[in-house]
């Protein structure tokens, strides 16, 4: 007995850790329309296991405030345009990802085990005793 | 329970095929390897009796989803976190019981895509219906899924993540209920419904203090995308099974700080294991202020309605609060008093809402509406899953 969790992680594993060249190929429902991934399904699958980078959270702001520039003055020209209605939306993406952001500074700071235990008190590594 | 039973008749190997085929209570998926030379096959057979349930979340950016998936995935137990050692900033959050996806991820156009094009994300043109289906199908049915990641920092769409089946998916975002064969597969589905004057005052709260935002800069962004969120997102509220609406407070006459909310979770009649809550006398109108002589309430007061209705030609329950809890007197004697809560012990919303105390709208009826969604959540699960295991018994018998 296995869950289908643990098995399915063996195949993914492998498919991740060979260094075979032949592409790996889906069929049936797992074929899905991935876009993303057409262009690469044919290279060497170690080269898209490159580390993810992750973007730094101070920057943000700064890019909230340009994109609120750029939402002004693209629309100063015409208030309706499709244009200006996409700049602002964009604003209003990158707002809320700037709030996720200091909510997940704020939530943590530097400790991810506060972080972990703020959302999940009653867990084992959570709890703490008097005595 | 995801019970998998595997057959391996050799060690999975090289380059894998992975084929599936589904029937409606079981779902068997093969592995297998071609050898070139002999072209031999090694299988590896899973039988599942998988069972995932998938509930659909809508709501405009700004408008609590977090918080909501903060509570539910609370509700359901288990830490819910991102995927670990995955890409940083994925929006899927996974617990032992539930995966939340966030739609976001199936963005057909990227930032600069959207831009080109003059289109909002909240436009169907920006976002990819046909993949949001195949891939909530696949994991409906026990099969994992690559699906595609939206970096809200870049803009951009990373390259995607395994997502496994889970017992619960949450599929959070602007349109879970807008394509209609996402629609069909979902069992439940909830529509935060955000008034404009909250929605102002939230977004002042959010952004305020944000470098470059004014007061102008956050109305303009607001009525910048009002036509394509009446067009988009409002019209799925009909399809919602639960819906909650968020309403300046009529406790305080010409408020509109957006402090203290009215609030309404309207529940459809006639779902499959979801029975609505009720106040007092289920099915009939009630207003009831539990203030006075036996608990005692600070300003402005707790109002609260019970009444039956139609929303959108459906026959609907809508309980209604109005103010907030300032002690936790209140918040117990208010749980006291409604019924059909789907709780596994009394005073179980209490501790809910006392544990997540910090959590925005924990004071109030969006706090209050959000517990109660999930713990009617828990038991809808509950009572399929029951549901199913009796039916293989029947079959079983037969």
């Amino acid at each position: 007995m296995a869950t289908m969790a643990t098995s399915l992680n063996i195949a993914t594993q492998r498919v991740l850790a060979t260094s075979d060249t032949r592409p790996v190929r889906l069929a049936g429902p797992v074929r899905l329309n991935n876009p993303w991934n057409l262009g690469s399904r044919t290279t060497n699958r170690m080269v898209k296991l490159k580390p993810v980078k992750a973007t730094p959270e101070g920057g943000i702001s700064d890019v909230v405030e340009k994109s609120i520039k750029e939402a002004q003055e693209t629309c100063a020209g015409d208030p309706v345009s499709g244009e200006c209605v996409a700049a602002w939306d964009e604003v209003e993406e990158l707002s809320a990802a700037a709030s996720h952001a200091r909510d997940k500074k704020k939530a943590g700071g530097s400790d991810p085990l506060e972080e972990y235990c703020k959302d999940n008190p009653e867990t084992n590594e959570c709890r703490t005793y008097d005595n | 329970m995801a019970v998998s039973t595997i057959y391996s008749t050799q060690a999975l190997n090289s380059t894998h095929f992975l084929s599936s085929s589904s029937s409606s209570s079981s779902k068997q998926v093969f592995f297998y390897r071609r050898q070139s030379q002999t072209n031999r096959r090694f299988n590896t057979l899973i039988t599942c009796s998988q069972q995932t349930i998938v509930i659909g979340l809508a709501a405009d950016s700004g408008c609590g989803k977090s918080t909501f998936m903060r509570r539910l995935t609370s509700v359901f137990g288990g830490a819910a976190v991102p995927p670990r050692g995955g890409n940083p900033d994925s929006n899927t959050l996974i617990s032992d019981t539930t995966t939340v996806i966030c739609l976001d991820d199936y963005h057909s156009l990227d930032r600069t895509g959207r831009k080109e094009k003059g289109v909002t994300a909240l436009d169907p043109r920006a976002n990819d219906f046909d993949l949001m289906y195949e891939q909530v199908k696949a994991l409906k049915s026990g099969v994992a899924v690559q699906k595609p990641i939206y970096n809200h920092v870049t803009g951009l769409l990373d390259a995607p993540e395994l997502i496994q089946p889970p017992k619960i998916l949450v599929i959070e975002g602007l349109h879970p209920m807008f394509d209609e064969r996402v629609r069909d597969l979902l069992d439940f589905s909830i529509y935060l419904d955000i008034s404009n004057e909250v929605k102002f005052a939230w977004k002042i709260q959010r952004d305020m203090a944000e470098r470059g935002h004014s007061l102008e800069s956050i109305k303009a962004s607001i009525e910048a995308r009002k036509p394509d969120f009446d067009a988009f997102i409002d019209p799925q509220k009909q399809y919602a099974d639960a819906v909650i609406e968020v309403l300046p407070t009529q406790l305080i006459p010409d408020d509109n700080e957006g402090k203290v909310l009215r609030v309404r979770l309207i529940m459809k009649e006639g779902v499959k294991y979801f029975s609505p809550v009720y106040l007092f006398d289920e099915g009939s109108t009630i207003s009831w202020i539990p203030c006075g002589r036996k608990l005692t309430c600070s300003y402005p007061g707790i109002k609260f309605n019970y009444e039956p209705d139609s929303y959108f030609d459906h026959e609907v329950s809508v309980l209604e609060m109005d103010g907030q809890f300032d002690r936790l007197d209140e918040l117990i004697y208010v749980e006291s008093h409604l019924s059909n809560l789907s709780t596994k012990f009394y005073g179980e919303v209490t501790q809910q809402m006392l544990k997540h105390a910090d959590f925005p709208g924990s004071n109030n009826g969006t706090g209050l509406f959000q517990t109660i969604v999930g713990l009617k959540i828990r038991d809808l699960y509950e009572q399929l899953i029951a549901n199913k295991a009796n039916a293989r018994a029947e079959a079983a018998k037969a």
